[in-house]
């Protein structure tokens, strides 16, 4: 347990310090990252909040960004049919990156899902992530707040998206639909309220589904969440 | 530019962050169990993610005043760049953010 929660923590300080640089207040950034529990998706819409995007291209964004997640919990939904509602919608906030990954890699091949040791499993590990995401994050949102905006830490917040997308781009269809995007992406900038960033995406989402399916080999994609998910932060590699 | 609203404006971005959130990571928890994800739709929400990401981070680095900024001068451009091929080589973030961070101050300071 001990690699990821460091993996974690090093992943949530620089997002602390990304959004106190990427123009958001202590405050707010300390209110988001309590109330959102979601590094990727801070760090992505963070541009689109510093530049005065309307909300539904905010939301939108964030949801595409978290739509990763949707594939998750499909993957595990079996370990959580018999649990009270609550239980499941306080597992739903916690099922992140790191925690979906370990507990997959640990429980995917058990035929007998739902157990207590499980739900154990998935609780001690998620609070224990948890803990650490927040601490560090708090620590990077405080330490943010000293460093002289003349560094040009707001990089921070590029590079840590930079990150997040690497190990998603394992495969050509991955890569085809990212040149796209970014292609298009840039091409589109002038077009007003960030309509190029969400026609970008489609088309591009387009393109990698349409290229895969020319493929011989393909790969589950569950099984690709959780390799992608194990790498976040640098942490299974 | 700092483009930060009001503290409702905020705070209304804020719940619909953690709405989407919840919603996303909870969806097939709380949907009843006859309700299966279509295989061409589990590729897209696979791809997603991926362009979304992009689509925030390509015009970020190559663009300025809504125009391409393909330079030498680019110092965003270049730090990323070797950052990328840091963490790519050592999957390590914390030392692909600390040589992307040198390599921007190095051009900022000496170019």
């Amino acid at each position: 347990m001990g690699t990821p929660s460091i993996a974690i923590a090093a992943w949530g300080l620089v997002t602390g310090v990304a959004l106190v640089e990427g123009g958001l207040s202590t405050r707010m950034a300390l209110v988001m990252t309590f109330v959102v529990f979601a590094g990727s998706a801070q760090l992505a819409v963070l541009p689109l909040l510093a530049t005065g995007a309307p909300l539904f291209v905010v939301w939108i964004t964030a949801t595409l960004v978290n739509l990763r997640f949707v594939i998750f919990s499909a993957a595990s939904r079996s370990f959580w049919g018999e649990l009270p509602w609550k239980q499941r919608l306080f597992a739903s906030y916690l099922n992140g990156d790191v925690g979906f990954a370990l507990f997959m890699q640990r429980y995917s091949n058990d035929t007998e899902r739902g157990t207590p040791e499980q739900h154990g499993f998935f609780f001690g590990c998620a609070l224990l992530n948890w803990v650490s995401w927040m601490g560090s994050s708090v620590a990077g949102i405080l330490l943010g707040g000293l460093a002289p905006t003349s560094w040009g830490l707001e990089l921070a917040a590029v590079l840590a998206l930079v990150a997040v997308l690497i190990p998603m781009a394992n495969r050509a269809p991955a890569l085809l639909g990212i040149v796209v995007t970014g292609v298009l992406g840039v091409a589109t900038v002038r077009l007003p309220l960030k309509i190029g960033l969400l026609m970008s995406i489609v088309v591009g989402v387009v393109v990698a589904v349409v290229a895969e399916t020319h493929l011989p080999r393909r790969p589950s994609p569950i099984e690709e969440a959780a390799e992608i998910a194990a790498s976040e932060g640098g942490y299974g590699s | 530019m700092n483009g930060i609203g009001s503290w409702s404006h905020m705070l209304l971005a804020f719940a619909g962050l953690a709405l989407t959130t919840v919603l996303t990571r909870g969806s097939f928890f709380v949907l009843p169990a006859s309700i299966q994800l279509p295989p061409r739709i589990e590729r897209a929400l696979r791809y997603a993610p991926a362009c979304a990401l992009t689509a925030i981070i390509a015009p970020d680095v190559l663009t300025r005043d809504r125009a391409l900024y393909f330079s030498w001068h680019n110092n965003e451009l270049w730090s990323v760049l070797i950052a990328a091929a840091v963490f790519a080589k050592t999957r390590n973030m914390l030392v692909m953010m600390v040589a992307g961070m040198t390599a921007f101050t190095l051009l900022r300071l000496y170019t």
